[in-house]
């Protein structure tokens, strides 16, 4: 066979290689492209479109502005006109210039020649070292050369400094001839500062504005390849170190490259354009540099979630707030679920959800409200009870005791409002446990009715004995009305209904804190009311109701209006009667869970109806947790029914149980679903009575649901440890206090953190019912007939009199109607509390400075002159021992007898020189300027040194005092404490001083 | 006959306990061990499929199969998925290549038979240079193949998912597909015989062919009628224990590793009935209508007895009648390691069928000693 024969056709398989070749050239190239089109980089080039065109606008409009003011124009002649003088009188002639020129050269390679020199100086040196330790041969020609080389270099540097000189010289007169263009120029400088720094901007920017070799460079620099430098258009990253993310065997650093589009997040300009460049909102909170929550330290996915590193649309994993606007992304960015991401972004309404993260300890975050509703709505419907959640541990049981409900309610009415709560009242936090959507068959319904009989029967039999003596007198129920609507009742108990249409906030939470009494002389009798208003603690220890020390006709007073309230349609629903063959299959069911068959036949063959339904009732309720809620006979150590929710926002969706119904498969829309109709997920499937889902119906509002959703996806685990409120002493008392102070609802009276005081249009109500004020009036005075404001409280008393007060409380502001009610506070929560004021103002606790308030013979006289109506007269509107001010309650002013037992020194000195600073809006007029403070005390005293006229004042007022001592008061009975006018405190003794 | 119809039949079609009996069925028809099945083979005119127009029919039909397919979501969902792309390019290959090899070894049987030389004697007596005949074209299909895999990169991204994590493995847990047929052996058998033995008999017996076959014939070119037995048992492991587990547990195994049809959708929630029953059950408590033995070998006897009937008394039974020119040919010492091997590779189908047929879950079930077979 010849060698050239070849099996295959060459010519062939030449051009199937060439066409090959051509193919793979095409893939590579196809390769590079697809490698260089990234959606962000047409993000980043629309942005510089906006971008640009911002910045020119912002140029213009500041280059007008600096044309139209007169001083830049004035500048800008005078500078012209400097620049005309230079150049006819300073500027350097021809024959002097070239000599400059020669100069400068020269001098270059003196300088240059020096510098040679130099360095061979240094290696002449280290040689010369060298063979002096090593005792060479040649040391002495290296000394040799090394002096010869340092003897040129003096030389050199003495031309040097020659040359330069001369060089000096010569250009000396026209520097001081240009002085004053220069400093023009700075001037000018200094004016068009901003435009200044635009227009640099801009020539960066703009392709117009470049110069033709940026202009190719602002070009070139993006091409493929040649983008490894220094690219226009690159990935932008936040590398949070501190916050890590778990990637099961390790943890790496999270890294935000969310930057790369929305490049105006931290950007003001941007406020208006369109996402992604959109601005964040409220920068001075979040992402600003001087926020509590800068971009470059959080980053961006800790708290919206999503995938950081993600640079594209959908690898960013971004969720939609809303089927539409999915639908809008399916259509602009093929937007798809990245299911392999487990933690993607919170959809827009839920973002507060990770403020509760690092804020978990804190009662009410700032700035979240929704999470903040969310959190005050599981607490009041008590979700926490039946679902362990670590942040609510320890909270008391929501609902009333039922270990006496029979000496309360009747065993008809309990069975109506077990049957439908809200028919009785509309906003009751009372779930719907029957006639859901479950059990809305009619079997199920008739199981149903059987059922609360049996949980009735169960309660009523158990109840124990609770003495109710009647009121001495009878009540009179006008005079009720008015107490209710004076003494504070309102702010936590409204007694009427709200309108179905109102927002759940915090505000309408709080005025309903206690149940809302519509209805209530329906429920209940006068003569319960009435041994309740006297002392709800027997009735029910761990009631949070207080004592608000109300005498025998008053309390009889209210007992009588309240039990003008009736529901009578709520008493006229039908009860079914007990039907023996339903308990009985009720009770075969529950007998049948730990017996055989016929032992549970023969067990019930053995009961009577009675028995049945106390047995049904005693299991019922171990079934529905009613326990979790309600204090029951028999049910003291049972555990939580539900399942446990501390970390139930990390619940992955395959763990949600969806079952037939056609929702999202997301965890939010899961919770949704699950708050709107707890039953919902039976819907379809075939279950037994006892296997059916059994969470009750709260009602919920939308708003309320979406609130507590966002809560729920806040239940997380996996939170940034390095950016969690610190765990420090100072946190842990505030919180703690919020959370005392939530609990008893001081909010409800008091401003507390900026927040509460939602008595106050209850009481504005009352000045214009019974105080006859008009509606202006009202509004303008109501803040001095409301609880007062207690900012500051840690700063302004003593937390020996804070710890009096709030275990028994005396009368401060005896114009008010309100009272401050006896809580019975255990030593341990009056410790959190007085804890709790001291840590929100920074004061040590519990001893602090202690100050002399000794006067001399002269300072007393000063004080008592500052005292008086000449200058400050402050009895104007202090009360004074017995002596109260002239003119109208709305005006008067704590009592100054107090003041050496109540108020710190230090914050009497601060109060003086600047009340508002301390009380915004408060009636304390200033007497000093805090703007002009030097200049604003009378000049006549103490010859008008303001520190040691309000040191002296506030020396004179520590020195007013009332009689008998503090521990003798406390040891007598409290008779009305409250009651408004002084003449019933006959403790209080006139001053000395005064008279 | 609508659509729905069609995919339904094709789902109970593809139910496992109707596609293995069937596949059995119709592989040794189209795969004949034995002069038998070859003369039925004939008569069917199945060799028909290995001609050019047999070629085109099959692919028209894999096509036509897959475009339907293709119009149902789910389907589509389980084919297109980028883990699967490849092996559905793996049906198509594995087709093409065994219709190329069968074409040629049926054209070679009929020269053969025509008492011509098989095509392959005139390439032996040519000569070609190692440049440029076949180093050019292995470059020329290097290139083709970088082309291919660069084009096909860019199209389909790698399919990435969450961070591995202990605490939550996927739903359906899959092997790569290589190991997709251990991973569906361990459903049959304990991991000590699916995860060590089996595997390692594999290789022994690959090992073990050299010497095992001693048929001169059909060396060096195709030929299916002179090494009808070798085909037939390769064939039998490659397409049916080896590929048709990847297409399983590719394309059929679902979440909670349940079998679905090719066209049902991949329902999370869906339930079998696990009712599985052992050997010593069906024999005491069915047949005999008795309480299980205490005794653990006592109860175990039938499955003892069919393990033992199997291997000892099958290869000899075998010996006699269907094996009976091959144990002439072998020898007794090279027959009973050849029969050994094929029953151990025939038990995987038999147990499946036992499976899914009978529910049977242990022919020997000792759990007290983790012995079960």
């Amino acid at each position: 066979m010849e060698p050239q024969e070849r099996h295959y056709n060459i010519d062939k398989l030449n051009v199937l290689f060439a066409v090959s070749s051509l193919g793979l050239l095409a893939v590579l190239g196809w390769m590079v492209a697809d490698d260089y089109s990234r959606s962000w980089k047409d993000v980043q080039k629309k942005f510089r479109t906006l971008e640009i065109e911002k910045t020119r606008v912002k140029f213009d409009t500041t280059e007008n502005l600096l044309e139209q003011t007169p001083e830049y124009q004035e500048l800008v002649a005078e500078l012209e006109q400097a620049r005309s003088e230079y150049a006819a009188n300073c500027a350097p002639k021809e024959s002097v210039k070239a000599e400059v020129k020669n100069l400068t050269a020269q001098n270059g390679l003196l300088v240059q020649e020096q510098k040679f020199i130099s360095a061979k100086l240094d290696a002449s040196r280290y040689l010369y070292e060298n063979a002096l330790k090593n005792n060479a041969r040649d040391a002495d020609s290296r000394r040799a050369e090394f002096n010869a080389l340092s003897q040129k270099l003096d030389e050199l540097d003495l031309a040097v400094a020659q040359s330069n000189q001369a060089l000096d010289e010569k250009t000396k007169g026209v520097e001081v001839c240009g002085a004053r263009l220069k400093e023009l120029e700075r001037q000018e400088h200094n004016f068009s500062n901003k435009a200044q720094i635009l227009h640099r901007k801009l020539v960066n920017i703009d392709p117009d504005k470049m110069s033709f070799t940026s202009r190719i460079a602002d070009m070139v620099r993006d091409l493929p390849i040649l983008d490894l430098a220094n690219p226009k258009y690159k990935i932008n990253q936040i590398v949070l170190k501190d916050i890590t993310e778990d990637v099961n065997f390790m943890t790496v650093p999270k890294v935000d490259r969310c930057i790369t589009c929305h490049l105006g997040i931290d950007n003001p300009d941007f406020e208006h354009a369109d996402q992604p460049f959109t601005t964040h909102p409220d920068l001075n909170n979040f992402l600003g540099r001087e926020s509590p929550h800068p971009m470059e330290e959080f980053g961006c996915s800790v708290c919206h979630g999503g995938r950081g590193r993600g640079t594209d649309f959908n690898s960013a994993a971004h969720t939609p707030s809303s089927p539409e606007q999915a639908k809008a992304w399916e259509e602009k960015y093929h937007w798809h679920q990245l299911h392999h991401w487990e933690k993607p972004m919170l959809p827009i309404q839920y973002t507060e959800a990770s403020c509760f993260k690092c804020h978990s300890g804190q009662t009410e975050v700032k700035k979240a409200d929704k999470l903040n509703l969310g959190l005050h709505v599981i607490e009041k419907a008590g979700c926490y009870n039946c679902h362990e959640i670590e942040k609510f541990k320890g909270w008391p049981k929501p609902g009333p005791d039922l270990t006496k409900v029979a000496s309360k309610i009747s065993k008809n009415w309990a069975y109506r409002w077990i049957s439908d709560p809200h028919g009785f009242r509309l906003d009751t936090w009372m779930p719907s446990f029957f006639f859901q959507s479950n059990t809305s068959d009619p079997q199920s319904r008739a199981r149903n009715e059987q059922e609360i009989h049996a949980i009735a029967e169960y309660l009523f039999k158990k109840s124990q004995e609770y003495d109710k003596s009647a009121p001495p007198m009878a009540g009179d129920p006008v005079r009720g009305e008015e107490l209710v609507a004076s003494v504070g009742c309102l702010a936590c108990h409204q007694t009427s209904p709200l309108a179905a249409s109102q927002m759940v906030t915090a505000d309408s939470l709080r005025r309903e804190h206690g149940p809302n009494l519509t209805g209530v002389g329906t429920k209940i009798s006068e003569k319960w009311i009435y041994n309740w208003l006297k002392d709800p603690k027997r009735y029910h220890p761990a009631t949070r109701m207080p004592n608000l020390r109300l005498i025998d006709q008053e309390a009889a007073d209210i007992a009588a209006f309240l039990g003008t309230l009736k529901n009578e349609d709520f008493n006229a629903t039908p009860i079914p009667d007990v039907s023996e063959t339903v308990m009985d299959e009720i009770v075969f069911n529950f007998l049948a869970k730990s017996k055989t068959n016929a032992q549970a036949e023969e067990a019930l063959g053995a009961m009577n109806l009675e028995e049945k339904l106390l047995f049904a009732g005693e299991k019922l309720i171990r079934h529905y947790g009613c326990f979790s809620c309600h204090d029951i006979s028999g049910f003291e150590s049972d555990k939580p029914i539900g399942t446990a929710m501390t970390e139930e926002g990390d619940k992955s969706t395959h763990r949600l149980d969806f079952g037939f119904v056609n929702i999202e498969h997301m965890n939010y829309a899961w919770f949704t679903q699950k708050l709107k109709d707890p039953r919902i997920f039976d819907q379809g499937r075939v279950k037994a009575h006892d296997e059916k889902l059994r969470m009750p119906n709260f009602h919920f509002t939308d708003e309320e649901i979406e609130a507590v959703v966002t809560a729920l996806l806040g239940f997380v685990r996996d939170v940034p440890e390095a950016k969690v409120v610190p765990r420090d002493a100072r946190n842990i008392d505030i919180e703690s206090g919020q959370k005392l102070v939530r609990q008893m609802n001081c909010k409800g009276c008091h401003i507390l953190e900026g927040e509460g005081g939602s008595i106050r249009p209850s009481v504005a109500e009352w000045l214009i019912k019974y105080d006859n004020r008009s509606d202006t009036e009202a509004q303008a005075i109501v803040n001095s007939f409301s609880p007062p404001n207690l900012v500051g409280e840690g700063k302004k008393v003593q937390a020996q009199w804070l710890f009096e007060f709030i275990h028994a409380p005396e009368t401060i502001r005896p114009w008010l109607k309100v009272r401050m009610p006896t809580y019975n506070f255990a030593s341990e929560q009056l410790n959190i509390l007085l804890k709790y004021f001291s840590a929100l103002d920074g004061q040590d606790f519990p001893f602090e400075e202690k100050v002399d308030v000794s006067l001399t013979e002269q300072e007393y006289k000063a004080a008592q002159a500052l005292f008086s109506p000449e200058y400050f007269d402050c009895v104007k509107c202090h009360i004074v021992g017995n002596k109260l001010p002239d003119g109208s309650p709305e005006n008067w002013a704590p009592n100054f007898a107090l003041a050496k037992r109540r108020l710190k020194p230090d914050w009497i000195v601060e109060w003086i020189k600047n009340p508002q600073n301390l009380l915004p809006g408060t009636k304390m007029p200033n007497y000093f300027d805090p703007q002009a403070f030097e200049a604003s005390g009378p000049d006549d005293i103490l010859n008008g040194d303001e520190h040691e006229q309000i040191r002296v004042l506030r020396n004179f007022l520590l020195t007013l005092s009332e009689q008998p001592p503090l521990a003798e008061r406390n040891a007598e009975p409290q008779p009305a404490a409250a009651s408004s006018s002084a003449e019933e405190n006959p403790q209080l003794t006139p001053i000395e001083g005064l008279n | 006959m609508t659509l729905e119809t069609i995919k339904e039949f094709v789902n109970i079609i593809f139910a496992p306990e109707i596609i293995l009996p069937l596949i059995l069925l119709v592989f040794f028809v189209i795969f004949p061990p034995t002069d038998r099945l070859y003369k039925l083979n004939k008569m069917l005119r199945i060799d028909k499929l290995w001609t050019k127009e047999g070629g085109i029919a099959i692919f028209a039909i894999l096509i036509v199969f897959f475009l339907f397919g293709l119009t149902d979501p789910n389907f589509k969902l389980i084919v297109t998925k980028p883990d699967n792309v490849p092996i559905v390019g793996l049906i198509f290959l594995v087709v093409f290549f065994l219709w190329f090899a069968m074409k040629q070894a049926v054209e070679n049987d009929q020269r053969i038979g025509e008492g011509k030389k098989p095509a392959e004697d005139a390439d032996s007596k040519e000569k070609v240079l190692v440049w440029p005949d076949l180093v050019y074209i292995e470059f020329i299909a290097l290139i083709l193949c970088t082309v291919l895999l660069i084009a096909w990169s860019i199209l389909l991204k790698a399919p990435l998912e969450e961070p591995a994590n202990p605490a939550v493995s996927p739903n359906p847990s899959k092997a790569p597909w290589y190991f997709l047929g251990l991973q569906e052996m361990l459903v049959y058998f304990d991991p000590w015989i699916a995860g060590v033995l089996f595997p390692t008999i594999i290789i022994i017996g690959m090992m073990a062919i050299p010497y095992l076959d001693h048929n001169e014939k059909g060396r060096g070119y195709f030929s299916f009628n002179e090494r009808k037995m070798a085909i037939s048992v390769f064939m039998f492991f490659w397409l049916v224990l080896w590929v048709f587990l990847i297409m399983v547990g590719t394309f059929l195994r679902g979440p909670n590793w349940n079998f679905f049809g090719p066209f049902e959708f991949w329902d999370v929630n869906k339930l079998e009935a696990l009712t599985n029953v052992n050997l010593s059950e069906i024999v005491y408590m069915i047949w005999l209508k008795q309480q299980l033995p205490a005794n653990i070998l006592l109860r175990e006897l039938p499955g003892f007895l069919v393990i033992i009937g199997y291997f000892g008394l099958m290869p000899l039974i075998l010996a006699k009648t269907l094996f009976k020119r091959l144990f002439d040919q072998l020898g007794s010492l090279r027959y009973s390691i050849f029969t050994i091997l094929l029953l151990m590779a025939v038990s995987l189908p038999i147990k499946m069928l036992l499976r899914w047929a009978f529910n049977i879950k242990y022919i020997v079930a000792i759990p007290e000693f983790f012995f079960n077979i």
